[in-house]
């Protein structure tokens, strides 16, 4: 499927003075079902978000009355359908603020005043946006808005700015707002950065069918790519500590530059929806995969972004500095262009995500790049490089020849992608310092492969046509209004099928739980880990701009919880191994309501040290959720269990019934035996332990930061485990993790049977519970090893997995970047444990056996 | 005038950039820029070539698609700097 880079047709790009614009009949139905199709499988994938469904909805609905219109009134209604889309997206009363503050800046770059003047209004305006979005003064609007307002402004009205005062086409109102508040951009924070002259230029200036087929295939491209994407991220991403050969380092420098295809998915969706509407803009992408050198690699990847640095930066900067010498001009205006471009990634960072990014990695990465791409230039300048109008001849040799290249620029760019990806520079070298072990001994399989490759690349490289920077007869393409929206109607009934469940479960359970989970989108495994790290720790790292997280990140507000808890002083550090404890006697109100801290430094009412007599006490040991992450007091699950306990079941073998919570935010396994100890002294009669997710990579992870710190573990035997894995408080963290991984099960069996152990040796009912964070997926949270775990240590096990089935999730977890419980999620939590305690009543609630009490055995 | 100043241009683009090419397939209307024919480096040496050429000055914003993307337009461009 080639399309042209420009998508001009052979029409000549001007027919008099008339705009071109009608469709037949029969094409207007062919373009018609093509996107029925598109919006069903949009739906059966969930592509994107809800949000996005509804804004596709609307540009496909928006399309159908926009193609029919006269031309005069098709830039004004894209405007109020854009206009629309912002309101569905964001509400009326955000929308509202964003319009306003466009419409201020698009006014300021049209006063009637001097270049330079204006510039300054800007750049003041520009200052003050920058005091409201890191708060140091309130802005009246939501957060929400921030990136979206960033997104449609902070590049392009730098270049409409270069555009306003070098071109003398007339301003029209109509195309300067569509411009600014294209429809799609109000669900795309990251959004290609659209050329204004481009824009202008190319509305409509060939066959209206022409540039709609073109969209609907550059959206099926697109869809294509988000789900390539979903199954690398699903699927073949690795956290550099799980490299362990050379297939895994293979894997995972492929798979960290293979997420890029979400932004590559993403912007062919966004291109393609403009093409709806006439606007015939080029390809923001050119098989970047396929490039054959750095410089080739540079004009294919996220093409818009390399012709607005071009136009903006690098031919001015040229300009001047072409009296040095071609050469010298060369060197220094590209080395300009990517330290600008390396200032504005962190300037589009700071719009999105309110923080300014500087890291060395990002540092190094665009330098690294930068001294690759003059050295390509400087090359090509001197010898130039191949070009062909028409279709490139193809000899074995020359296959060999651009595969190898082909090949060896790839996995450059995966190299460096990798270090650009990786969260220090630390990871990144403990990474190779592992590799340079298996590399020697596996390079043998390097020449089979290498010959695969070359067959292969040089076959592939014919098929489609054209080596790196040969174009195609461009300018040439037509639109058959059989072949091009035959093969995508195929393409999409395909799609449409292998998303109806009873179809792909058809095709096995491997390749139909892989098409299932392709069906939607959510975080994998490793963003899950590093979200729920992200409570806790201020994760700077979130910023691999494909990242599922890192839009996650954009939405969270500056002061959530875990700001909250800080700067409120309910916790406090300690000297010991848990590190962390509540401050006694503490009441503070949170967002939330509010925030209590009892006598003996539980997130509880008061209770006395010892329990009455005929009271049945359970000590309840946790992490945030059960500790009421989010939740008032009172409205914690183990808060209201207790009353209903006490409702329902008080009189009849009890008395009374006690739920003491020692469960505290961002305690891992290990700390919880810390905990455990002390609920021994309130003599409960039974010890719930409730498990979250990732129970054995919590339980490493904390291990390994108390030896870095220094902090001695009071268990023995987890520290002959560590010894036994070689984990010193000097050994780099990557690699601490790929040593202490294999010990993870032995870790947490120690653990859980010590605490079952010491509750036998009191006869006290040791009781483990598992309750989800709101969010689906439970499978991959280690939670079936970790149950077998503890069942084999000897608790009495209750699984809640299933507590949050068939709930509507957005209702029950307290936003989209917290996915702790809310009250609904507590209320369920709490009834679906006493409905399991109702069924185990006799084990767990039968009269205590008296045992000896002994010490406590480390 | 303007089909001398076309034949040069053809005939340099040709040579510098296409060597080997039919002369036949390059056209007044072949997209050379959003062609993929002229990359940033081959535009500026197009551009100095032309200010040599020719006695002229360009402007940065003139080594763009729309001044620059065909010989039509590199003519027009020329034709409208020249005195």
């Amino acid at each position: 499927m080639d399309v042209s880079r420009a998508g001009k047709s052979a029409i000549p790009k001007r027919v008099g003075v008339a705009l071109q614009g009608g469709i037949e009949v029969r094409e207007f139905l062919i373009i018609i079902v093509q996107l029925s199709l598109l919006m069903l499988v949009l739906r059966q994938f969930q592509i994107e978000n809800s949000a996005f469904i509804r804004l596709a909805l609307l540009t496909f609905a928006g399309f159908v009355v926009h193609a029919v219109l006269p031309m005069p009134y098709r830039l004004p209604f894209f405007l109020v359908l854009s206009l629309a889309g912002i309101g569905l997206v964001l509400g009326v009363t955000n929308g509202l603020w964003l319009v306003g503050i466009g419409l201020i800046l698009i006014g300021l770059c049209h006063l009637p005043l001097a270049s330079a003047v204006r510039t300054v209004l800007l750049l003041l305006l520009g200052g003050l946006l920058v005091v409201l979005r890191v708060d140091w003064l309130h802005a009246p609007w939501s957060q929400a808005v921030w990136p979206i307002l960033g997104s449609m402004f902070m590049f392009r009205l730098i270049a409409y700015y270069y555009d306003l005062r070098h071109d003398n086409a007339p301003v029209s109102v109509w195309r300067t707002l569509s411009y600014f508040f294209l429809l799609p951009n109000v669900c795309f924070p990251l959004f290609p950065v659209v050329d204004y002259k481009t824009f202008r230029r190319n509305y409509y200036n060939t066959n209206a069918y022409g540039i709609y087929q073109v969209g609907v295939e550059w959206m099926v491209r697109g869809v294509i790519h988000l789900l390539l994407y979903r199954f690398v991220y699903y699927y073949l991403t690795l956290s550099p500590s799980e490299v362990t050969n050379p297939g895994d380092l293979v894997r995972y420098l492929v798979s960290t530059f293979l997420l890029y295809l979400r932004v590559s998915g993403q912007f062919h969706l966004i291109v393609g929806m403009l093409h709806l509407f006439g606007f015939h803009l080029p390809e923001t992408h050119h098989r970047y995969y396929l490039a054959t050198s750095f410089t080739d690699f540079w004009r294919r990847i996220n093409i818009y972004w390399k012709d607005f640095m071009l136009k903006v930066f690098y031919y001015p900067a040229y300009f001047q500095l072409r009296r040095w010498g071609p050469t010298p001009a060369l060197i220094v205006s590209t080395f300009f262009v990517f330290a600008v471009t390396w200032f504005l990634h962190a300037y589009q960072w700071f719009w999105l995500r309110g923080t300014f990014l500087l890291s060395w990695p990002d540092v190094l990465f665009w330098t690294i790049l930068a001294c690759l791409v003059v050295l390509n230039a400087l090359h090509e300048a001197k010898h130039g490089r191949e070009r062909t109008l028409s279709k490139a001849s193809w000899t074995w040799r020359s296959a060999t020849t651009l595969t190898m290249k082909t090949l060896g620029t790839f996995s450059v760019i995966c190299l460096l992608w990798s270090f650009w990806a990786c969260e220090s520079l630390s990871t990144w070298w403990a990474l190779w310092r592992s590799a340079g072990e298996w590399l020697t001994a596996d390079a043998r399989l390097g020449l089979p492969l290498l010959i695969a490759a070359v067959v292969i690349g040089g076959t592939t490289r014919d098929a489609t046509g054209g080596g790196g920077g040969s174009p195609q007869k461009c300018g040439q393409r037509t639109v058959s209004w059989v072949r091009s929206p035959a093969s995508t109607m195929v393409l999409l009934v395909l799609l449409v099928l292998l998303g109806i469940e009873r179809v792909h479960m058809r095709l096995g359970t491997t390749v139909g739980t892989v098409i299932q989970s392709l069906r939607s989108g959510k975080l994998n495994r490793l963003d899950r880990a590093m979200l729920d790290r992200g409570y806790y720790e201020n994760l700077l790292r979130v910023d691999r701009f494909n990242s599922q997280l890192s839009e996650l990140y954009m939405k969270k507000p500056a002061k959530w919880l875990d700001q909250c808890l800080d700067t409120v002083g309910v916790m406090r550090f300690t000297t010991g191994f848990a590190q962390t404890e509540f401050i006694p006697s503490v009441a503070v109100p949170t967002y939330y309501g509010m925030f209590s801290i009892n006598r003996w430094g539980m997130r509880d009412q008061d209770y006395e040290q010892y329990p009455a007599p005929n009271t049945y006490r359970i000590a309840l040991l946790g992490a945030s959720a059960v500790m009421g992450w989010g939740v008032a007091d009172g409205q914690t699950f183990e808060a209201l269990l207790e009353s209903r306990l006490n409702r329902e079941w008080a009189g009849k073998s009890y008395e009374k019934y006690e739920i003491l919570n020692f469960a505290l935010p961002n305690f891992q396994p290990p700390q919880q035996l810390v905990m455990f100890e002390k609920a021994l002294t309130f003599k409960p009669q039974a010890v719930f332990y409730v498990a979250a997710g990732y129970e054995m990579s919590r339980a490493q992870r904390y291990l390994i930061e108390v030896v870095q710190k220094g902090i001695t573990i009071p268990y023995a035997p987890l520290r002959v485990i560590m010894q036994k894995a070689g984990i010193e408080a000097q050994t780099e963290e990557t690699e601490a993790h790929r040593r202490l991984r294999p010990f993870q099960g032995e870790i947490l069996a120690w653990i859980y049977q010590h605490i079952v152990e010491e509750c036998r040796a009191r006869g006290i009912r040791p009781v483990w519970a598992f309750v989800p964070q709101v969010r689906k997926g439970v499978w991959e949270e280690e939670t079936p090893e970790v149950l077998q775990i503890a069942k084999t240590a000897g608790f009495i096990t209750v699984n809640l997995a299933d507590v949050f089935k068939n709930q509507d999730l957005t209702l029950i977890r307290l936003a989209e970047w917290d996915e702790h419980p809310n009250t609904r999620g507590h209320q369920l939590i709490a009834d679906q444990l006493y409905a399991a305690l109702q069924a185990k009543q006799d084990i767990i609630f039968s009269p205590p056996v008296t045992a000896e009490k002994k010490p406590i055995h480390r | 005038m303007a089909d001398d100043i076309q034949k040069t241009v053809k005939e340099y683009i040709l040579k510098e950039f296409l060597p080997g090419e039919d002369p036949e397939e390059l056209t007044e209307t072949t997209p050379l820029i959003t062609g993929g024919i002229l990359d940033s480096i081959a535009t500026l040496k197009l551009v100095a070539f032309i200010e040599e050429r020719y006695a002229l000055t360009l402007a940065a914003h003139e080594a763009d698609v729309e001044y620059l993307d065909t010989i039509a337009d590199i003519t027009h461009l020329i034709l409208s700097k020249k005195p």
